[in-house]
């Protein structure tokens, strides 16, 4: 799943994975995305760091008190600037991070990395 | 944006690193000739050719990714010491650099595939056959200089609920290269207290594998800082993971590598007649990342002689003298003393005296630099020196537009104040007003400063191409020069930069190609056999002059004056009534070369024209001197900034305009009886010179003029320089020099080419610029 307020970078995580052969849900925020999340099972969490609603810190820690989503992984997106913002998001449970503006084959090396 | 759009600008940006990365593999490509087995050198070009192979495929150049890895290989042989670089492997490396270069621009990579393949062959020649093998099955396994490594992995017991699988992790070491893995499983508690979340098993993996360490360790990357991981290069002492050890390790490899880098820099300084700035400067910066190392590592001592040359060459820097024999001997003397200090830190520290693992402290390329023996190869930049963003040139002329605008709107504070003032008779609010309007005046003034000097950018873009041409040209000819750069660090506006490429291509071409002789007539004409050419520039007032010196054979001005009047270019009596400074000036004219036969550098007969008509265009100018027998000399002198430039205000008509100050040849007030009509043409005489008069006001008038022009007494006559020689513009009034900031007047008025565009005078008016060229 595909988390971002922003409907270009979904299109593009969404195009990206769907020709790997990823199926991918989108999801608007963090409310979005829990609601979405709950309905079926998702094997991976691709979530952006700022979101109205929800935001990608909170999210990770309301998926992880879940036992559903115990254990699986989630990726946040960050910018380069947000150093502080991935201690905070692993300690939030986050499995990783790309830090945006990424290329297409890193984006893929991630996935393949916490989703073998 | 989608995906077409994104990999479109991922190709871009990569194309601008390329570039970079090619123009750098060019001129190591030159050093190594002289220093082939120079370690730092050969890990910088390996460093440049890795990163265009990886970033290139990611980029989605796959084509051009595969050629470079054979390029690749035979530089990871030698840095490995395997083989030594040789001149036929630099002719070829620089080969493959130009076809990388086209590998980059085309849409058509296939066809260019055959002249790569035999490149690729010829590359193959030099490689041992395992490598070769290697490489084609790309299997990953057997590719030489595999390293045993040893790692160990112990996750955080907590690590399943960061949504990581360890074990996958692990497999990411096995795809890495022959791996055996041992789980550790003493950490397992008995089963009553054992919580299923957690995790209490670690790993040993006996890697052997072609990868570096950084991407053994880049597998962690997202669980490192919570993980125990040791990742251990087998040939390295266990004692390294002493906690004293590792810090006093890593300042010895700083020490050494230093150390290294000073006797480079020694050896280039001493003796030297000539202030050398750049190796101070590197000099100096090596000594302090040294003394900052040698004081983390409570090292007073070394500090403490490290501070004394620092001061020693701060001073010779700030004062910019050269090292003279004294300083040098003090510095050296300096060396000495940290050598012998070093040398028993290392004894004390039972590590051994061997050469030292590369440590990353020290940029390479300031080490390489180190060790340039003379000035000839252009020094490098150092890569930590500044930090820099590349940005849109397309924003940059927003910025300047935005820049100018803010300078012409601030003129209406004066304005509104006066007003103020006057009409309203609030005179104190005026006065506030007109502070205000001063204040954002100068704001402006200092914005469209910086945003002017944003777009300066040092020669040394255009010149370090030189270096590689000349020696190309040479290995043609059979020639021997050598190519002096100075002044590469002289600043001139972006568009100025690249567009003066052309023309010093052209220069130096010439110089080489023309003016240097054979080794066997230098040698006959008393001259040492190898030529020398001097490309210099540097900053003279606020022009920018570029010297092409060389001292070759010199220009003829017999044959000049023969060849012109061969070609019907100038007739015989005019040739004879010429002066050799003037004969000279004929090599300018279009259509004639001097080259006794065409070669395939340079003579194609579009020459020297082009070149003055190219350097006109940018305001500049182009002066010639030439000795026979001696050499030539040709200088530029461009404009710093195009932004700015001088004109003359004149006035015609009630209109203002302005002549770009390089195009006028005088300003005379000339009497009526000196304007003589002929057919319909009006011409003046002046000095025994005869050119059409055209009168400002009627050339832009929208009425056509009725009969004969009626002169005044004195007519005040601009006479302008053109590409069809002198004109006289008659105006109303001169109202003198004036400094201007040119702006085109956009894509509506582009087929208008009387004018360059139209400029904001000091009171806010609005003047026209003449393009001379234009009028005729």
């Amino acid at each position: 799943m595909i988390v971002d307020d922003s409907p270009t970078m979904r299109q593009m995580v969404n195009f990206t994975l769907l020709e790997a052969g990823y199926h991918v849900i989108e999801a608007q925020d963090g409310l979005d995305a829990l609601t979405k999340g709950s309905a079926q099972k998702i094997d991976l969490f691709i979530s952006d760091l700022n979101m109205p609603n929800l935001d990608g810190i909170q999210l990770i820690r309301r998926l992880r008190a879940t036992p559903q989503y115990e254990f699986t992984p989630m990726v946040l997106l960050t910018t380069e600037s947000q150093k502080e913002k991935k201690m905070e998001g692993k300690a939030a449970g986050a499995t990783g991070w790309i830090v945006k503006p990424f290329q297409v084959e890193q984006l893929l090396a991630v996935v393949k990395k916490v989703c073998p | 944006m989608d995906i077409a759009a994104l990999q479109l600008k991922l190709r871009d940006s990569f194309r601008l690193e390329a570039a970079d990365l090619l123009a750098e593999l060019d001129s190591s490509m030159l050093e190594l000739e002289s220093r082939p087995q120079d370690a730092a050198l050969l890990n910088r070009v390996f460093r440049a050719i890795h990163t265009i192979k990886g970033s290139g495929a990611t980029a989605g150049f796959k084509e051009m990714a595969a050629f470079a890895h054979h390029v690749e290989e035979l530089f990871d042989e030698a840095r490995m010491e395997r083989l030594t670089i040789t001149p036929v492997m630099i002719d070829l490396t620089l080969q493959a650099k130009d076809l990388l270069g086209q590998l980059l621009e085309t849409d058509q990579p296939a066809t260019l595939a055959p002249v790569c393949h035999e490149v690729v062959e010829a590359l193959a020649r030099f490689l041992p056959k395992t490598t070769q093998t290697a490489a084609c099955s790309q299997a990953g396994d057997d590719v030489a200089g595999p390293q045993r490594h040893h790692v160990f992995f112990k996750p955080h017991a907590q690590v399943f609920f960061s949504g990581t699988d360890p074990v996958s992790l692990v497999d990411e070491l096995r795809a890495l290269g022959e791996a055996t893995v041992t789980a550790r499983t003493e950490g397992i508690p008995p089963l009553a207290s054992l919580n299923p979340k957690h995790c209490y098993l670690a790993w040993d993996v006996a890697l052997v594998s072609v990868h570096p360490v950084a991407k053994i360790k880049e597998v962690f990357l997202f669980v490192e800082d919570e993980s125990e991981i040791r990742i251990e290069r087998e040939f390295e002492a266990p004692a390294t993971e002493d906690a004293d050890n590792g810090p006093l390790a890593s300042f010895l490899n700083i020490a050494a590598q230093s150390l290294q880098a000073v006797e480079g820099f020694l050896a280039r300084l001493r003796g030297a007649t000539e202030p050398d700035a750049v190796c101070c400067r590197n000099y100096l910066r090596i000594l302090k990342t040294f003394q900052a190392a040698a004081n983390q590592q409570g090292q007073p001592e070394s500090a403490a002689l490290l501070g004394e040359d620092i001061l020693l060459l701060e001073v010779a820097v700030s004062s910019k003298v050269r090292i003279s024999d004294q300083i040098h001997e003090d510095l050296a003397a300096g060396h000495r003393k940290l050598e012998a200090l070093i040398q028993s830190l290392r004894r004390d520290s039972r590590l051994g005296a061997g050469p030292p693992p590369a440590a990353p402290a020290i940029p390479a390329a300031i080490v390489a630099d180190a060790a340039v023996p003379t000035s000839a190869a252009p020094p490098k930049e150092a890569p930590r020196a500044r930090a820099t963003i590349r940005v849109d040139q397309e924003k940059l002329d927003r910025l300047m537009r935005s820049a100018g605008e803010l300078l012409v709107a601030r003129n209406a504070f004066p304005l509104l104040a006066k007003r103020l003032t006057v009409e309203h008779g609030l005179s104190g609010v005026g006065k506030e007003v007109k502070d205000a309007g001063d204040h954002i005046s100068h704001i402006a003034e200092d914005l469209q400063a910086a945003v002017l000097s944003i777009r300066m950018t040092p020669i040394r873009t255009v010149f370090q191409r030189f270096p590689r041409m000349v020696r190309d040209i040479c290995r043609v000819q059979a020639k021997e020069a050598e190519l002096l750069l100075e002044g590469e660090d002289t600043e001139l506006d972006k568009t100025v930069v690249e567009q003066i490429a052309d023309p010093l291509v052209h220069l130096v071409r010439n110089a080489v190609d023309h003016g240097i002789e054979s080794p066997e007539a230098r040698t006959r004409a008393g001259k040492p056999r190898s030529g020398k050419v001097t490309l210099k520039a540097y900053n003279k007032a606020t022009n920018v002059i570029i010297e092409i010196h060389d001292d070759g054979g010199g220009m003829d001005p017999a044959r000049l004056r023969r060849k012109a009047v061969e070609k019907g270019l100038i007739t015989p009596e005019a040739a004879a009534a010429m002066d050799d400074r003037v004969a000279l000036e004929l090599i300018f004219l279009p259509g004639l070369t001097t080259a006794e036969k065409l070669t395939d550098i340079s003579g194609r007969g579009v020459g020297m024209d082009v070149v003055r008509s190219n350097i006109r265009q940018l305001h500049g100018t182009t002066t010639l001197e030439s000795q026979l027998g001696r050499g030539s000399k040709i200088t530029i002198t461009l404009p710093a900034s195009l932004m700015v430039s001088k004109g003359v205000l004149v006035q015609a008509n009630g209109e203002d305009y302005v002549f770009p100050i390089e195009s006028v040849v005088q300003t005379v007030r000339l009497p009526r009886d000196r304007i003589h009509r002929h057919e319909r043409t009006d011409f003046a005489t002046l000095r025994n010179e005869v050119f059409p008069v055209l009168r400002l006001a009627d050339h832009f008038s929208s009425q056509p003029r009725t009969g004969e022009i009626v002169w005044a007494e004195e007519v005040p006559l601009a006479i302008v320089e053109t590409n069809r020689g002198n004109i006289g513009v008659a105006v109303d009034s001169f109202l003198g020099q004036v400094e201007v900031i040119v702006k085109p007047m956009g894509r509506d008025f582009e087929s208008i080419t009387a004018f360059q565009g139209a400029t904001i005078l000091g009171d806010g008016r609005i003047a026209l610029v003449i393009n001379p060229a234009g009028l005729v």
